[in-house]
């Protein structure tokens, strides 16, 4: 990513020029908000910033060419400038949630409570704290599935995955449902010599067999692929999944989704893309036999654009369903932890996507005494979900909508800060 | 007497593309009206953001949605006279009807342009340096009003895809067996140069005709109610300011490529 820069600028180094408008000065002072700033680093936007028209019509033309970044300045807003969340938009939400799919529960609870007045919440270090978003984006077939599982092995093991099919949905639905239960159990197998990165290993190789099982097995099926062999045999997933413990980050990845440590602002990847052209990838492939083409990018066998998959029966054995594992000791410089599909990776580099989170959560640091409503964390179900999270979750799905992503768009940010 | 009728007919049918393409210059003409309406109430608003009441933006918004609805309610009577003439409008550009979907545009458009102007709002306002959690624009769309878009967005391609296969369906229906057979029957009595019988295979050929064109009249009548529906969710989906925006946007987008198709079609 070329022309990253983070730094601090003050108020007073802010160009006047691009003002023009004097109700926004005008609530600017009101609101006395330390600015969150995204700068074009291109020379002449540094040198001297045009006119905000210009500026805006050379952000729409050139759009992919300016890489911008955030500058984050002093972000502890006053409680009471925080977007302010409407309540009839809440209630109205509400009535949609009722008829809506589980993707939508996280928000339904959050409305509720929102509902019921402010919740005072004393946060446990334990608790997890996180924002999902997932949205078809700009495609027809929604393809991108999303599991959050806090506590779903005793108390303080929280579970986060992201799957993105390919083919049709059904091994990324499969995976969103069964992934966590398969790793549980082999966590509890595990036991005290329990072994992270062989538990995630056999986790993987298991959900594959269930996938392949459950398709040859299944007869009735109102998915795009009808499950008819071989086109069923064509449908795959990635799987990047993050298990969080009090001390631990274990990051299995497989495919081109990704996992992005955010510490002390700066952004370090937990796992690598599963591209065909990677060189370790691209010799292991060639030495199963198999070959990468170049065809609208590299392609194992020419057709999939990933090297390991969980699915994808046909191209077995060069792509295969084994994850990388890291495993990373949190430190209390961890921000937060950023899972996505590449409808936002292809457009937003981990550098943006974390600074991005952390001014999000920077923003809304909860302050038990002033907490606003809206702005609590809400726990229902066992699933919580934290506004300032999905604030960041939500704003990463819109940068990667406004630059253009093509694919779905799923996103995942969970809060690593501790002594809050 | 056979050749008379036919004249009447295409009569018939000018007469309704006339009617319709000077009732589509006006509608046009108002559209654009409406348009400045919409952009001088926004900047209004933009400016002026300590303005609680939304009333103005309220009734503005319900003017353009009925201006909307008008269009549809004449398109619905014109389909009742001529159908197919609704189906190869004179009154729109080659351009416009290439990006046509049921004579009309594309329901799941109205999302796309939301996420486009969505995007371009919020990234000027990075760009702008300022604060990015309020402006009140199509960038500050809340995590409820993106969940809502993405079910709707999901509904609308269901049910565009439950019409575009009804439509397949009927456009499969040209080659059913009584099509078939009649354009055998009036084939062979070409041949034979045969007059007898004629009046009985124009009457079969009208009724077989007027079930293809009761039955695309019909689809027309889904597409246009879905186009009209997913118009009415967006909008309730944002607020009146956004509103605003997205009916800005989308009058633009409208009346600009029909401004570069005819620029196109008089090359």
């Amino acid at each position: 990513m070329a022309g990253m820069c983070c730094g601090v600028v003050g108020e007073a180094d802010t160009p006047s020029t691009v003002e023009p408008s004097g109700g926004r000065q005008a609530r600017r002072r009101r609101m006395e908000i330390h600015q969150l700033k995204f700068l074009a680093t291109t020379a002449s936007d540094v040198a001297a910033p045009p006119p905000e028209c210009c500026r805006k019509r050379r952000k729409v033309e050139n759009l992919e060419t300016i890489e911008k970044s955030v500058v984050v300045e002093d972000l502890s807003l006053p409680v009471e400038c925080e977007k302010v969340v409407q309540p009839c938009d809440m209630m109205r939400k509400e009535d949609c949630c009722l008829e809506s799919s589980s993707e939508t529960e996280i928000v339904l609870n959050s409305c509720k409570s929102t509902l019921e007045t402010v919740v005072e919440t004393v946060q446990d270090e334990d608790e997890s704290r996180f924002g999902v978003t997932t949205v078809c984006g700009r495609r027809r077939d929604m393809e991108d599935a999303v599991a959050v599982k806090p506590s779903f092995c005793g108390d303080d093991l929280h579970f986060y995955g992201v799957y993105d099919g390919h083919g049709c949905s059904h091994v990324a639905m499969k995976c969103k449902d069964r992934m966590h239960e398969i790793v549980k159990n082999e966590v509890e197998n595990g036991g005290e010599s329990l072994e992270w990165k062989d538990a995630m290993a056999t986790s993987f190789t298991r959900m594959d067999k269930e996938v392949t099982e459950w398709s040859e097995g299944a007869s009735i099926s109102n998915c795009r692929c009808e499950l008819q062999t071989p086109q069923c045999d064509a449908v795959g997933s990635t799987a990047v999944v993050a298990v969080v413990t009090p001390d631990k980050i274990v990051v299995s990845n497989c495919g081109d989704s990704r996992a992005v440590l955010c510490r002390n602002g700066v952004a370090i990847p937990l796992s690598s893309d599963h591209k065909p052209d990677r060189p370790d990838e691209l010799a292991r492939i060639e030495d199963a036999g198999g070959r990468v083409i170049y065809w609208d990018g590299a392609r194992v066998l020419g057709v999939l654009a990933m090297s390991r998959a969980i699915g994808d029966n046909y191209l077995k054995p060069y792509v295969i369903p084994e994850p990388e594992v890291t495993v990373t000791e949190r430190t209390s410089d961890d921000e937060c932890l950023i899972l996505a599909s590449d409808g936002l990776w292809d457009v937003v580099s981990n550098d943006v996507a974390c600074n991005v989170a952390r001014m999000c959560l920077s923003s809304q640091t909860p302050a038990s005494p002033l907490r606003s409503p809206g702005n609590e964390v809400s726990v229902a179900g066992g699933e919580s979900s934290d506004k300032a999270c999905s604030d960041a979750s939500i704003l990463l799905t819109k940068l990667a909508l406004a630059r253009r992503s093509s694919d779905n768009v799923s996103v995942v940010v969970v809060d690593l800060r501790r002594n809050l | 007497m056979k050749p008379n009728i036919t004249v009447i007919m295409i009569e018939h049918e000018n007469t309704e593309q006339l009617n319709f393409h000077s009732f589509f210059d006006s509608w046009l003409r108002e559209l654009n009206s409406n348009l400045q309406k919409l952009a001088s109430a926004a900047s209004h608003h933009h400016d002026n953001d300590q303005i609680e009441d939304d009333s103005d933006l309220h009734s503005l918004i319900h003017k353009v949605v009925g201006h909307y609805e008008d269009y549809y309610n004449a398109k619905s009577k014109g389909a009742k006279e001529d159908v197919l003439s609704m189906f190869s409008p004179t009154w729109l550009t080659s351009l416009e009807d290439a990006l046509s979907w049921m004579a009309g545009w594309r329901p799941t458009t109205a999302v796309h342009l939301l996420y486009s102007k969505s995007g371009i709002q919020l990234e000027a306002r990075m760009t702008e340096l300022i604060p990015v959690l309020s402006c009140g624009d199509l960038g500050d769309l809340t995590s409820n009003q993106m969940n809502q878009i993405d079910e709707l967005q999901r509904k609308i391609i269901r049910q565009e895809r439950g019409i575009t296969e009804k439509l397949a369906s009927l456009q499969e229906s040209a080659a059913d067996t009584g099509m078939v057979d009649l354009s055998n029957m009036e084939s062979e009595m070409n041949r034979k140069e045969e007059d007898s019988g004629g009046k009985d295979i124009d009457q079969r050929v009208k009724s077989l005709l007027k079930t293809k064109k009761d039955d695309l009249e019909e689809v027309l009548h889904m597409g246009d109610s879905l186009r009209m529906e997913t118009l009415k969710s967006v909008l309730e989906i944002l607020t009146p300011l956004q509103a605003v925006y997205f009916l800005i946007a989308a009058a633009e987008l409208h009346l600009r490529i029909h401004d570069w198709g005819q620029k196109r079609d008089a090359t």
